[in-house]
C-alpha cells in the first residue's frame, strides 16, 4: 500500500498521467512550430516577442475568449454554433446604440451581456429538457442571431467614443532591463492590450471554474457519462444550462473585444468564427465527444493555430490560403495523435 | 373504421406530418397576401414554365440534391460537414479545365480549353474522392464524422482556391449554361436533374437492401458488422455518395453564375442540408431515415427564403424567419413534446372506450 | 424486534400504461441483513427498486424508513435519505479519475475549492478497505471493469448509506473478485447496513443472504429465511411451475462416425490467445468453460472471423477456409451471438422483422433484397417457433424483454439455416424459464444436425447439454472433457489446478 501512496506522489508519475498527453502534444507542436518559424525567419524577427504577443496572440484575442467558453461546452459533449453570430450581435448592439442613439458603450454591453446569455440559458435548457441535439438547437440559434443582426443594420457601422478608444488603446509595455541596465521597455515595443489581458483572465477563470469547483467538475462527469452522472445525483440540467449560459458570455466578451479591434459593427462580421473557435479548442487537446479538456490547452490552441497565419506571412511567397489547408492538416493531426493515444491505453489495459 | 383509426394514429405519430403542415401553412400565408402566389404560365419567348412555386423548386435543387446525401450520412449517426466546400471545389475545377489560366486576358467566349465532359466528369469524380476521403477516416480511421468533415470543410475552400491560384473565371460556353439555366421541354433542368438523383437515390435505397444497412450501422456499428454487414464499406459508400452529389450541386450552382466563386459558391449549405433532414423527421442520433422528408424539408427551406423576397421583407433578415421555422418544427419533434401528444391522444382513446 | 427493521414498504402498487406492474407487494428489511430480491425478469424486482431510489413513483402504498413515511423523487433524494443504489452497467464517468468518481457531488471543500488531497488521500485509504491496491489518481477507464464495478460499490459505500442495493453487482466478475465482493458486504453487514441484493447466481444467494423475497409477476409471492428453502423449491417458487418440467433436456445424440463439421488446427491471435487445436462433428454440442478473460470469446470470435486469426488453420467439412471478417463467415454457414447482447447483438431501433432478416440479407448482399412479404414470413415463422413474446414483427426490439431479445438474435442466426452455430453466454441475464427454452433450442438444433459451441459461466448448464466440454484458462486451451461424465468438481479442479501451478511458476521465479 505504501509503495503505491509514494507512487503516485512522484512527481514523474503525476506528470506522466495520461489525462494531460494532448495537452503536451499541442505544446510540443507549437514550439517545433514556432522553432522552425524561428530558425528559418529569423532574420525578418520571427523569432521577437513582438511576433509572438502581437500577431500570435493579440489579433486572435477574441476567438481565445470566445474558446474559453466552448471548450467547456464541448467537455459536457456538446457544441455552440451561435459564438460567431453572438459576438456579431454584440458588436451590432454596442455600434448602433453609441452612434445611432448614443448610449453608454457599457450599457450597450450589459445588454448585450444580457441576451447573450439569456440565449445560452434557452438554448442550454432546450438541448437537456426537448432532448433537441445540440448542433441543430445551436445551429438555430446561429441563424436567429444573425438574422436580428441584419434586422439592426445591414451596413458596417463605424463606432467613435472615448471608451472605446481609451480601451483600445490601453497598453501595458513589457519591460526588462536595458543594454544600460535600466529597466525600461522592450524594443521593438510590445505590451499586452486591454483584449489579451481579458483573453488571460478569462483563461484563468475558466481553469479555476474547472478544476476547482463542484460545477466545473460536473461539466466533465456530463462530458463521460451524462446518464451515469444523473444517476450519480449530480445536477446535470443546470449544470448544462449554466455552461451555454457562460458561452453566451463568452462570445458577447468576445464580440466586444472585437469592437475594440475593429472599432465598427457589421453584420457579417466573424462569419463561420464558430468553427475558428471549435478548431482552437479541438487542437488545444479538447476532445468532442467530451469530457476531456484542459483551458491550458486551449490557450495553446489559439496560439497554434494563430502560428501558421503568422509563419505564411512571414514567407511572403505562399497564397493565403495555405492556412486554411494548413489548419485542416493540423486538425487531422490532432485526430490521429488523439486516436493513437486511445488505442496506446486501450493496449497497455490489457496487458 | 378500425383501419381508418388506425391510419390517422399513425399519420400524428409520423414525423413528416409536422414538416407538411409547415409547408402548407407558409404556402397558405403566401396565398392570402398574394392570390397569385399559385400562378404557373408558360414563358412565351422560352417556352419554360415559369411561377414562384417553379422557382422554389428549380432554386431548391442544390440542397435537395445534398440533403439526399446527407440524409444517408446522418442515418448513419453522422453528418457531413463537408458539403459546402466541396460545392466550392467543383465549380472551381469545373471552371478551371473549361478555361486555362494561358487564356486570363482573353474575352470570354462561347468555347471551352478541355472537353467539356472532362469539365463534368473531372469534378465529380474529385468530389467522390473527396467524399471517400471522409469515410475512409471514419470507418477505417475511427473518427467521429463531424470532426472529420470538418477537416476538409475547414481546408477545401483553400484547396478550391488554391486550383484557381485564387482567381475567379467566367465563361460563356452554351453546353455548360444548360446545367443551370437550361431546360427539358417546359421544365427548367435544375429541377430535372433534382427529379433523377431523388429517384435514382430512392430507388437505391429502398429497392436494394441498402437503407436497411445503413440505418441498421447507423442504430449499431459492431452489432451490424457481427451480422455480416460490411459497416465500413457502407460508410464509404455513403460519404462518397454526399461528396458526388456535391459535385452535381457544384456545376448546378456555377453554372447558375457562369463562373467560379470559391468564396460565396455553397456557403452555409451544410447548415441548410442538415436542416432539411432534420425537419425531414430523420434523428440526428441515426437510424431510420425518409428521403422524401428530407424533400419536403428542403422545399420549406426554400419556401422561407422566397417567402421573405416576396414580401419585400429585409433580405439578410432570411435567416431570421428560417430560424423561428425551425424552431417551431424542432420543438414539435422533440420527444418530450411527441410523447405529450402520445399521452394524449391515448388518454382521449381510454376515455371514448370507457 | 420492530426497532430492527430498517426498512419497511407496504401494498406498493405500481400501474404502468396497460399492466400492473406492482400489486400489493410488502418489503421489510432489517439492519444488519443482506436481503435477496428474486424473480424471473418481469416479476417487478427492479420497478420495486426504482420505487425506492425514486425512479418511479408509487401509485398507492407506504415506504417506512427507520419508521418515518418517505416519498423519494429522484434518486439524488434518495440518496440523501441514505439509500444507495449500485447498478448492473457501471454508472460512473470513465474520463474522471477513481478518486473524482467516489467523491464527485459531495467533495470536500477547503477555502471555497475543492480540496483534492484530501479526496485523494480518503480514496486510498477506501480502496485499500476493498483490498485493492491501485493509483487512484488514473481515469477509471484505465481499469478493469471489475475493479471499475467495485469502485462503484465503493462510491455507494462511502455517502454514508443506511441501505445499499446491489442490482447484479456481480454479473462482470470473476470468481475472485465475487469473493472479495462479499467479504466486503460482510464488513458492512457488521457496521448495520442493510443490503438488498439481487443477482440471477443462485448460489451466490445461498452463499452471501439472510433472508429472501421472491417475486412473480407483479406479486409478492413470500418472504423466507434462507433456511426454509432448497435451491429446487426456490426455483419452483420463482417460475411457478416445477424445474424438473422445465429442465428435462436429453443430450445431443452423436453418431460416432459423424464427419467433422469443423476443424480449427493451432490458431491464436498475438497477445490474445494462442495455439488453439478445436474440432466440432456434425449435430455435436461443445461446451467451452473457463473464467471470464481465459480467452473463450477470443476463441469463439476466431472461429467466426470477427477476430482474424494470424496463425494456424481452419478447416470446414474437410477444406481449408479463410475467415477474414465476419461476413465470409456467414457465407460459410457459421453464424456467432456475442456476449454482449445489447452492444453487440440487437440493432435497437429497429424491428423485431428487420432484426430478424438482416443475417439472411448480409449474405445475399444488398443488391438482392428480400420482398416485405419474404421478411414478414420469416420473421412470423420464427415469432411463432420461439414463442417471441410481442402483439407484432413491428415492434422495436429495444422494447422487448432480455430472453426475447436473445430470441430474435437466435432467430437471426437460425434463419441463415447455418451449419455452426457458436453461442456466446446466451443465456445470460435472462431468467430460468428463458434460459431453459433457449438451452432446448440448441439441443433442438442438435439434433437437426447443427454443430453448437455454447459458452457459459455456469458450469452446470454447460454440464447439462455439452457432448464435450473444452475447458480454458490463461487465454489457452487446458483440456476436454466428456460431457456425460464429468462433474463440476472435475472443471473446477482443473481450472484452479491450473492457476495454482501458474502462481508456483511465477512464486519459482
Amino acid at each position: 500500500m505504501e509503495a503505491t501512496g509514494r507512487k503516485r506522489q512522484s512527481l514523474l508519475s503525476r506528470i506522466m498521467n495520461p489525462k494531460y498527453i494532448m495537452v503536451y502534444a499541442t505544446i510540443g507542436i507549437f514550439l517545433i512550430i514556432y522553432i522552425f518559424g524561428a530558425i528559418n525567419y529569423a532574420d525578418s524577427g520571427f523569432l521577437t516577442l513582438r511576433t509572438l504577443i502581437i500577431s500570435m496572440f493579440t489579433e486572435n484575442a477574441y476567438y481565445g475568449i470566445s474558446a474559453v467558453g466552448m471548450t467547456m461546452v464541448l467537455i459536457t459533449g456538446g457544441i455552440d454554433l451561435s459564438v460567431g453570430a453572438v459576438s456579431s450581435l454584440t458588436g451590432m448592439l454596442i455600434a448602433y446604440g453609441v452612434a445611432r442613439m448614443n448610449i453608454h458603450p457599457l450599457v450597450c454591453l450589459a445588454f448585450a451581456l444580457v441576451i447573450g446569455v439569456g440565449l445560452g440559458a434557452i438554448m442550454g435548457a432546450a438541448i437537456h429538457y426537448l432532448n433537441v441535439p445540440p448542433f441543430i438547437m445551436t445551429l438555430t440559434g446561429m441563424f436567429l442571431t444573425r438574422g436580428v443582426c441584419s434586422l439592426i443594420s445591414r451596413e458596417s457601422i463605424e463606432i467613435d467614443n472615448e471608451l472605446i478608444d481609451a480601451l483600445a488603446g490601453f497598453k501595458i509595455y513589457l519591460k526588462w532591463w536595458n543594454e544600460d541596465g535600466e529597466w525600461a521597455k522592450i524594443k521593438p515595443i510590445c505590451y499586452i492590450n486591454f483584449n489579451l489581458l481579458l483573453f488571460i483572465i478569462m483563461i484563468i477563470i475558466g481553469t479555476i471554474l474547472l478544476q476547482r469547483t463542484r460545477f466545473g467538475r460536473n461539466v466533465y462527469a456530463i462530458g463521460g457519462n451524462e446518464q451515469s452522472a444523473k444517476l450519480m445525483g449530480l445536477p446535470v440540467a443546470r449544470t448544462k444550462i449554466i455552461v451555454y449560459a457562460f458561452n453566451g458570455f463568452c462570445s458577447v466578451l468576445a464580440g466586444f473585444a472585437y469592437v475594440l479591434y475593429v472599432k465598427s459593427g457589421w453584420n457579417l462580421a466573424l462569419q463561420g468564427g464558430e468553427l475558428e473557435v471549435i478548431t482552437c479548442a479541438v487542437i488545444g487537446g479538447t476532445l468532442m465527444t467530451g469530457g476531456v479538456g484542459y483551458m491550458i490547452g486551449t490557450l495553446f490552441g489559439v496560439l497554434l493555430k494563430s502560428a501558421i497565419p503568422a509563419l505564411i506571412t512571414f514567407n511572403g511567397n505562399l497564397l493565403s490560403w495555405w492556412g486554411k489547408i494548413a489548419t485542416g492538416a493540423l486538425l487531422l493531426l490532432f485526430i490521429f495523435i488523439q486516436r493513437v493515444v486511445v488505442l496506446y491505453s486501450d493496449r497497455k489495459k490489457q496487458e | 373504421m378500425k383501419k381508418r383509426s388506425i391510419n390517422l394514429s399513425a399519420l400524428t405519430r409520423s414525423k413528416i406530418t409536422w414538416a407538411v403542415i409547415a409547408e402548407l401553412l407558409i404556402l397558405l400565408v403566401c396565398f392570402i397576401i398574394r392570390p397569385d402566389f399559385f400562378s404557373i404560365s408558360i414563358q412565351p419567348s422560352t417556352g419554360v414554365l415559369y411561377g414562384s412555386l417553379i422557382d422554389i423548386v428549380n432554386r431548391s435543387a442544390e440542397i435537395s440534391i445534398i440533403a439526399m446525401g446527407m440524409t444517408l450520412a446522418i442515418a448513419l449517426g453522422g453528418t457531413d460537414l463537408s458539403v459546402g466546400a466541396l460545392v466550392a471545389v467543383s465549380g472551381a475545377m469545373a471552371l478551371k479545365l473549361m478555361r486555362w489560366d494561358v487564356l486570363e486576358y482573353v474575352t470570354p467566349g462561347d468555347y471551352t480549353v478541355k472537353p467539356f465532359w472532362m469539365a463534368i466528369l473531372f469534378p465529380l469524380i474529385t468530389c467522390t474522392i473527396m467524399g471517400l476521403f471522409n469515410g475512409f477516416l471514419i470507418a477505417k480511421g475511427g473518427m467521429q464524422p463531424f470532426i472529420a468533415t470538418l477537416i476538409l470543410m475547414v481546408s477545401g475552400r483553400g484547396i478550391a482556391q488554391i486550383l484557381t491560384n485564387g482567381k475567379q473565371f467566367t465563361t460563356m460556353y452554351s453546353p455548360f449554361r444548360v446545367i443551370g439555366q437550361g431546360n427539358l421541354g417546359p421544365i427548367p433542368m435544375p429541377i430535372v436533374i433534382m427529379t433523377v438523383v431523388c429517384v435514382l437515390m430512392a430507388l437505391f435505397v429502398r429497392k436494394t437492401a441498402f437503407g436497411t444497412f445503413v440505418e441498421a450501422v447507423g442504430v449499431n456499428r459492431s452489432a451490424s458488422r457481427l451480422s455480416g454487414i460490411s459497416s465500413d464499406a457502407v460508410i464509404m459508400i455513403v460519404y462518397s455518395i454526399t461528396g458526388f452529389l456535391s459535385g452535381i450541386a457544384g456545376l448546378i450552382y456555377s453554372s447558375r453564375i457562369m463562373s467560379n466563386d470559391s468564396n460565396n459558391a455553397g456557403i452555409n449549405y451544410e447548415m441548410d442540408a442538415i436542416l432539411a433532414v432534420v425537419i425531414g423527421g430523420t434523428a440526428m442520433t441515426g437510424g431510420k431515415f425518409s428521403l422524401l422528408g428530407t424533400l419536403i424539408g428542403s422545399i420549406i427551406i426554400r419556401t422561407i427564403v422566397t417567402f421573405v423576397y416576396y414580401f419585400g421583407i429585409v433580405a439578410e433578415a432570411t435567416m431570421a424567419f428560417k430560424a423561428l421555422i425551425i424552431a417551431v418544427v424542432i420543438v414539435l419533434q422533440s420527444e418530450p413534446v411527441r410523447e405529450y401528444f402520445a399521452r394524449r391522444s391515448e388518454k382521449r382513446a381510454s376515455l371514448k372506450q370507457g | 424486534m420492530p426497532e430492527d427493521i430498517i426498512l419497511e414498504m407496504k401494498e406498493i402498487e405500481i400501474q404502468f400504461p396497460g399492466v400492473k406492474a406492482l400489486d400489493k407487494v410488502d418489503f421489510t428489511l432489517r439492519r444488519g441483513e443482506v436481503h435477496s430480491l428474486l424473480g424471473e425478469n418481469g416479476a417487478g424486482k427492479s420497478t420495486l427498486i426504482k420505487c425506492l431510489t425514486g425512479v418511479n413513483h408509487k401509485d398507492a402504498g407506504q415506504i417506512l424508513l427507520e419508521g418515518k413515511e418517505i416519498n423519494p423523487t429522484s434518486p439524488q433524494q434518495a440518496m440523501d435519505m441514505g439509500i444507495s443504489t449500485v447498478y448492473q452497467e457501471i454508472n460512473l464517468c470513465p474520463n474522471l479519475t477513481v478518486a473524482e468518481n467516489i467523491f464527485i457531488g459531495r467533495q470536500p471543500m477547503k477555502r471555497g475549492q475543492i480540496d483534492w488531497k484530501t479526496i485523494n488521500r480518503r480514496a486510498d485509504e477506501l480502496m485499500s478497505r476493498f483490498h485493492l491496491d491501485i493509483d487512484v489518481t488514473r481515469p477509471l477507464s484505465f481499469y478493469s471493469t471489475a475493479i471499475q464495478q467495485m469502485v462503484s460499490i465503493a462510491r455507494a459505500v462511502d455517502v454514508q448509506a443506511k441501505i445499499l442495493i446491489l442490482d447484479e453487482p456481480t454479473s462482470s466478475l470473476d470468481d475472485n473478485e465475487v469473493r472479495l465482493l462479499f467479504d466486503v458486504m460482510r464488513d458492512l453487514k457488521k457496521d448495520g447496513m442493510g443490503i438488498i441484493f439481487i443477482t440471477h447466481f443462485l448460489d451466490q444467494v445461498y452463499e452471501i443472504s439472510d433472508r429472501m423475497t421472491i417475486l412473480r409477476n407483479g406479486h409478492l409471492v413470500g418472504s423466507y429465511g434462507i433456511n426454509e428453502l432448497n435451491k429446487v423449491q426456490l426455483v419452483t417458487q420463482m417460475i411457478g411451475k416445477d424445474i424438473d418440467v422445465i429442465f428435462n433436456l436429453k443430450r445431443a445424440d452423436v453418431k460416432p462416425d459423424a464427419p467433422y463439421m469443423l476443424e480449427a488446427e493451432h490458431i491464436g491471435v498475438p497477445g490474445k490467445v494462442k495455439d488453439i487445436n478445436v474440432s466440432l462433428k456434425e449435430g455435436e454440442l461443445l461446451g467451452f468453460a473457463g473464467l471470464l478473460g481465459s480467452g473463450r470469446t477470443e476463441t469463439a470470435e476466431m472461429l467466426f472471423g470477427a477476430e482474424k486469426t494470424t496463425q494456424g488453420t481452419i478447416k470446414k467439412k474437410g477444406s481449408e477456409v479463410n475467415l477474414k471478417n465476419p461476413h465470409a463467415a456467414i457465407m460459410e454457414k457459421i453464424a456467432f451471438c456475442p456476449e454482449d447482447r445489447k452492444v453487440d447483438g440487437i440493432i435497437g431501433d429497429l424491428s423485431i422483422r428487420e432484426n430478424i432478416m438482416l443475417a439472411v440479407q448480409a449474405r445475399r448482399g444488398f443488391m438482392h433484397p428480400m420482398s416485405r412479404a419474404e421478411q414478414e414470413k420469416l420473421a412470423e415463422k420464427y415469432i411463432q417457433a420461439l414463442g417471441i413474446a410481442t402483439p407484432d414483427a413491428e415492434k422495436k426490439i429495444a422494447e422487448l424483454s432480455g430472453g426475447n431479445q436473445q430470441k430474435v438474435i437466435l432467430a437471426r442466426w437460425m434463419a441463415t439455416d447455418p451449419d455452426v452455430l457458436i453461442l456466446d453466454e446466451p443465456t445470460r441475464g435472462i431468467d430460468v424459464g428463458a434460459k431453459a427454452e433457449i438451452q432446448r433450442l440448441m439441443l433442438e438444433m442438435c439434433n437437426d444436425g447443427v454443430s453448437v459451441i455454447f459458452i457459459s459461466s455456469e458450469l452446470d448448464e454447460i454440464i447439462r447439454c455439452s457432448n464435450r466440454i473444452v475447458i480454458m484458462r490463461d487465454r489457452q486451451k487446458v483440456a476436454e472433457v466428456d460431457g456425460a461424465t464429468c462433474t463440476q468438481q472435475d472443471i473446477l479442479n482443473i481450472i484452479a489446478e491450473g492457476s495454482a501451478a501458474g502462481k508456483a511458476e511465477e512464486g519459482s521465479v
